[in-house]
C-alpha cells in the first residue's frame, strides 16, 4: 500500500534508530517486570518509551504501530497505578505486542506493508487491562490528584498573547466551563535531530490533557516543519499543573521554560520569561529561526539544564567515510616519510630537511590522533546488542525445560560497530547453545548437587588491544571422549587418529565443520548451523575464539576480537617480489630456519619445534603462483607461524619485511571472494598489497590436501 | 543503434593491428601504465589490483581478455578504466588513440568479421576512413566468464 509520509528519509532513519532503542528499553523493561516485582521506576521507563514510540510513530503517520502503543500504555498506566498485577498473562501480551511493534518497524524500514493487522493484539491488551479490575475508564489519564494549586511556578508573570476573536472566544468559553488556561512555553533541545516531531509531541499532548486554544508557531507551521527553537501554547484544561508537567515530561528533547495559568492583561507584552542569562543562552543558540519565533518575547534557555545533551546522530555513513579519509592520510604520511628519508640522504640533513622532519613527525602525531579519535567515535557499547539477549534466552529456556539466571556483566564495553554488527549471530548461537545444550534440566542439576538454576553469564572486557566476549555456563560440561567417538562415528577422523587426541584437542573438534555434540536435533540450537559457522565468522572478524571446558562443571567460550575493522596490524612478508600482509593476530611467531631441517610425514613438509609438529605451507604453493626459471630453494627459509583453530601451521615465505598498520580496503565485487585473501591495502610506496585471510588460506590448503584425517603429522 | 541521424561518441583503443572503441559514458579515464599487484587465484587475464588515487581498483588484460596473443607493455601502454555496475574496472590496451564521434548509421551490426569475440561483446562495427572500429560493449566484455555459467 505504500505509506503516505511526510517526512523524509532523514526523519525515518532517525525514528528508526530512536524506535530501535525505545524498543529495547520496553523489551528489557518487560523482562525485569517478569522476573522481579514491580518496580515502578522500570514501569516509568516502559511507559515512557511506549509513550515516545506512539508519539513519534503518529507523526510520522504509522498508525497501527501508534494504536499499538496506545494499547499498551493504557495497560502500563494500570500497571504504574497499582490497579493491575504485572502477571504471566500480561507480560505476556505486552511481549506479543513488542514482537508486533518490531514488524511494523520494519514497515516503515522497508516501506512494505506487513499486512498484519492490529486487531489481535489491541483485543489481548485491553482484555487484560479489563482484567486487573477498576473497570471503565480506557483511555483517560489519571484523575486530578488533588494539589489544584501546585506551587505556583516560576513567579513571572506570563507574557500577554495575540490571539484572535474566535481563540478569545474559546478561552471564555473554556473558562466559564470551569477550565483553567495555561500558558506554555517550551524550550526544544537544539542538538534535537527532529525538533518538528517534538514539537508536535506536545501539542499532541497538551491536546490530550485538555482543549489547544493556540500554539506559535501554528500546528501547521510545526507540520510543515517551519518551528524555532521554542513552541508557545495556550490551553484549556481540568488537570492541575503537576498533571501537566507530569505528561510533558515524557517527551524527549523539550524543556519547559515557563508554564503557568494564564491571565491575560496581566503585565504588557515585554514581559521576559524568568530564566538565566540571556547573553550566554543566545552567544550559545545562533539565532536561526526567523519566522517561528516572530512573535513576542524570546525566551532564553537554559543550557545548564540537564536534559540538553552533548550528543549528536551522526549517519554511520559519514563515520566510514571519516575512516576512510584516515585511512588515506595513513598512507601519504607513510610517503612523506620515504620522501623524507630519501631527502635526508641526498641533502645531508640540511635545514630544509630538518624542517620538513619536524612537520612531518607533526603531521604524524596528529594522523594518528585523529585515527583514534575517530575509531572512537564509531565505538558503540556492547549493551546495545547485549539488550537483545535476555529475550531470546528467556525464550531458549521456556522451550526447552530450563531454568536459567542470566547475568549480562560489562555492557558498557566499547567496540567498532561494524564489529558489533557482526558480532550478534554467533554471539546468539552460543547463548542458545548454553542454555539449550550446556545446561541440565532442572531435575538433573539437583541430582548433581547443583541449584536448580542454572546460570549462564555473558561478559565483556578489555584486554590489551582485544575485547574478550565470554558465554559461560555451569552446566554439564563437554565430555572429551563423548565428542571423540561422535567426531569418529561421523566420519571426521579414524578411531586411531582420535585416541592420539589430547582432551584439549578432542574438545576443539566441536569446530569441525559437520559436527555438533547434540544427539538429538532440537528446536532451538539445532537448524544446521554448526559451531564452524560461529568460528568462521569469528575468524573472518580478524577475532579468534577459545573453548574451556570441564565436564560437570560448565563451559565457557572466549572470543577475541579487534577493536576496529578497519585498521588492522599487520606482519608484511614478501613472496616472489611481491608484499602481502598477515593479520598480527593469527601470527604466534616468526622464525629462520635451514631447509634441510625439513621433513617429511606422508608426503608432507613438517618442522618439529619444541617438540611439535607443525605442518608446512609454501605461500607460493597455496596461491598457486610460479617461481622464475632458475630459482632455487634457499639454505635458510623464513616461517611465520600462525594459529588456525587452535593448531599451530608455518607459511613459508621469501623475506620478512616488517610490522605495521594497514588500512583494509575491499577488492571488490569484479574480483569477488578469493580463498586465503580478505582485501587489500595501499602501502607507503603506492603499490598494493594483499591482504591474507590465514584460517581462509589454511582450510583452502587442507581441502586440496584431501580427506586423509585432520593431522597431517 | 537508434535513430537515423544520431552520433555517438567513443573512445578509441587499439589492440595489436585492430582497433577497438566504447562508450565514452562507461570510459571514465585513461591513464598511464602503473603497477598492478597479482591477486592470487585468479582467471589469468585478470591482472590484479591497482591504487587508483587511493582506491584499489581491478585491472584486466583486455588482449588476454579478448584472446588475442600477448605482447610486452610498451610506453604506449595504457589503463582505461570503465565504470560499471559492479564498480570500476581498469583495462589494458595498446593505446588510446582518440575520441571519435560517429554517425550511428555509420555503424553495421556485427559479422562475421570479428570471430575471436561473442556476438554479445559486439554492439557493431564502425567505419570509420578505411579503418574498422569495433565497438565492444564493456558490460559483456568485462562480465566474469566463470560466473556467467553459475549465474
Amino acid at each position: 500500500m505504500g505509506f503516505d509520509f511526510e517526512t523524509s528519509l532523514e526523519d525515518i532513519k532517525v525514528f528508526l534508530d530512536e524506535a530501535e532503542e525505545n524498543l529495547q528499553v520496553m523489551e528489557a523493561g518487560i523482562l525485569r517486570l517478569e522476573q522481579e516485582a514491580e518496580d515502578p521506576e522500570i514501569l516509568q521507563e516502559i511507559f515512557r518509551a511506549a509513550h515516545t514510540l506512539k508519539g513519534s510513530s503518529a507523526t510520522l503517520g504509522h498508525k497501527k504501530m501508534a494504536e499499538v502503543t496506545h494499547a499498551m500504555e493504557n495497560v502500563l498506566d494500570k500497571l504504574r497505578k497499582g490497579r493491575l498485577f504485572a502477571g504471566a498473562a500480561v507480560t505476556d501480551a505486552l511481549f506479543a505486542s513488542l514482537d508486533l511493534l518490531k514488524i511494523y518497524k520494519e514497515e516503515i524500514a522497508t516501506g512494505v506493508d506487513s499486512g498484519v493487522q492490529t486487531g489481535e493484539i489491541l483485543v489481548l491488551l485491553n482484555a487484560v487491562a479489563e482484567a486487573g479490575g477498576a473497570t471503565g475508564q480506557a483511555t483517560t489519564p489519571a484523575a486530578p490528584v488533588a494539589a489544584p494549586k501546585a506551587a505556583t511556578s516560576t513567579g513571572a508573570p506570563a507574557p500577554v498573547l495575540p490571539l484572535d476573536l474566535a481563540e478569545e472566544a474559546m478561552l471564555s468559553r473554556g473558562k466559564s466551563e470551569g477550565l483553567t488556561p495555561y500558558a506554555l512555553q517550551i524550550q526544544l533541545d537544539p542538538t534535537s535531530a527532529m525538533p518538528a516531531v517534538r514539537a508536535f509531541q506536545t501539542l499532541l499532548a497538551v491536546g490530550d490533557l485538555g482543549q489547544l486554544v493556540r500554539s506559535w508557531p501554528t500546528q501547521e507551521e510545526v507540520e510543515e516543519d517551519r518551528i524555532g527553537k521554542e513552541l508557545k501554547l495556550l490551553f484549556l484544561t481540568v488537570q492541575p499543573e503537576a498533571a501537566i508537567r507530569e505528561t510533558l515530561a515524557m517527551i524527549p528533547e523539550i524543556a519547559i521554560t515557563a508554564l503557568q495559568p494564564y491571565l491575560e492583561a496581566a503585565v504588557p507584552e515585554t514581559a521576559p520569561t524568568p530564566s538565566v542569562s540571556a547573553a550566554a543562552a543566545i552567544a550559545a543558540t545562533p539565532a536561526d529561526a526567523p519566522q517561528a519565533a516572530a512573535e513576542g518575547a524570546h525566551a532564553p534557555v537554559s543550557l545548564k539544564g540537564g536534559r540538553n545533551s552533548r550528543t549528536v546522530r551522526v549517519d554511520v555513513d559519514i563515520l566510514d567515510n571519516l575512516m576512510n579519509l584516515v585511512g588515506e592520510l595513513v598512507i601519504d604520511r607513510t610517503r612523506l616519510l620515504q620522501v623524507l628519508t630519501q631527502l635526508e640522504v641526498e641533502r645531508d640533513g640540511d635545514e630544509l630537511t630538518q624542517v620538513m622532519s619536524a612537520a612531518v613527525a607533526h603531521i604524524g602525531r596528529m594522523t594518528a590522533d585523529l585515527q583514534d579519535q575517530i575509531q572512537r567515535a564509531r565505538m558503540l557499547p556492547v549493551e546495545t546488542l547485549f539488550r537483545k539477549f535476555p529475550r531470546m534466552v528467556r525464550d531458549t529456556a521456556q522451550i526447552g525445560g530450563k531454568e536459567v539466571d542470566f547475568t549480562i556483566l560489562g555492557e558498557e564495553t566499547e567496540l567498532d560497530r561494524s564489529v558489533i554488527e557482526e558480532i550478534g549471530d554467533p554471539l546468539m548461537h552460543l547463548l542458545r547453545n548454553a542454555v539449550d545444550h550446556g545446561l541440565e534440566g532442572p531435575a538433573d542439576r539437583v541430582k548433581a548437587g547443583k541449584s536448580a538454576k542454572g546460570n549462564v553469564r555473558l561478559e565483556a572486557f578489555h584486554e590489551e588491544n582485544h575485547i574478550i566476549i565470554s558465554v559461560k555456563d555451569d552446566g554439564r560440561g563437554m565430555d572429551p571422549q563423548r565428542i571423540r567417538s561422535s567426531a569418529v562415528r561421523k566420519g571426521l577422523l579414524t578411531e586411531e587418529a582420535a585416541k592420539r587426541l589430547s582432551d584439549e584437542e578432542a574438545i576443539n573438534l566441536i569446530w569441525q565443520p559437520g559436527f555438533s555434540t547434540a544427539e538429538k536435533v532440537s528446536e532451538v540450537s539445532g537448524r544446521g548451523v554448526g559451531l564452524d559457522v560461529v568460528h568462521k565468522n569469528i575468524e573472518r572478524l580478524n577475532g579468534s575464539v577459545e573453548v574451556f571446558s570441564a565436564l560437570g562443571q560448565g563451559t565457557e567460550f572466549r572470543i577475541k576480537l579487534p577493536l576496529t575493522l578497519a585498521i588492522i596490524r599487520s606482519l608484511q612478508v614478501q613472496v616472489a617480489e611481491t608484499t602481502y600482509c598477515l593479520p598480527l593476530g593469527a601470527v604466534v611467531e616468526t622464525d629462520r630456519i635451514p631447509s634441510d631441517s625439513i621433513q617429511t610425514v606422508r608426503g608432507r613438509q613438517v618442522i618439529i619445534k619444541r617438540g611439535e609438529v607443525i605442518p608446512l605451507i609454501h605461500l607460493m604453493d597455496a596461491f598457486l603462483l610460479e617461481r622464475e626459471p632458475g630459482w632455487t630453494l634457499p639454505e635458510e627459509l623464513f616461517i611465520v607461524i600462525v594459529t588456525v583453530m587452535n593448531r599451530h601451521y608455518g607459511i613459508v615465505v621469501d623475506n620478512l619485511i616488517g610490522e605495521g598498520d594497514v588500512v583494509i580496503k575491499p577488492l571488490g565485487q569484479f574480483i569477488g571472494d578469493v580463498p586465503g585473501v580478505s582485501g587489500a591495502t595501499i602501502m607507503g610506496d603506492g603499490d598494493v598489497a594483499i591482504i591474507l585471510d590465514i584460517s581462509s588460506l589454511i582450510n583452502t590448503v587442507q581441502s586440496e590436501w584431501g580427506k586423509s584425517g585432520l593431522r597431517e603429522a | 543503434m537508434e535513430e537515423q541521424g544520431q552520433v555517438i561518441q567513443v573512445v578509441v583503443f587499439q589492440l595489436g593491428d585492430e582497433l577497438y572503441g566504447a562508450d565514452i559514458a562507461v570510459v571514465r579515464e585513461v591513464g598511464p601504465m602503473q603497477r598492478v599487484t597479482r591477486v592470487p587465484r585468479t582467471p589469468r587475464y585478470i591482472e590484479g589490483v591497482t591504487n587508483l588515487r587511493g582506491r584499489v581498483i581491478p585491472v584486466i588484460d583486455l588482449r588476454r581478455r579478448l584472446g588475442l596473443p600477448v605482447t610486452a607493455y610498451t610506453k604506449q601502454t595504457r589503463i582505461a578504466v570503465a565504470e560499471l555496475e559492479g564498480g570500476q574496472v581498469g583495462m589494458i590496451v595498446d593505446s588510446v588513440k582518440e575520441v571519435l564521434r560517429i554517425p550511428t548509421d555509420a555503424i553495421e551490426p556485427p559479422t562475421g568479421l570479428v570471430s575471436k569475440l561473442d556476438a554479445e561483446s559486439i554492439t557493431g562495427v564502425a567505419k570509420q576512413a578505411d579503418q574498422l572500429i569495433v565497438l565492444l560493449d564493456l558490460a559483456q566484455v568485462l562480465q566474469r566468464e566463470d560466473r556467467k555459467v553459475a549465474g
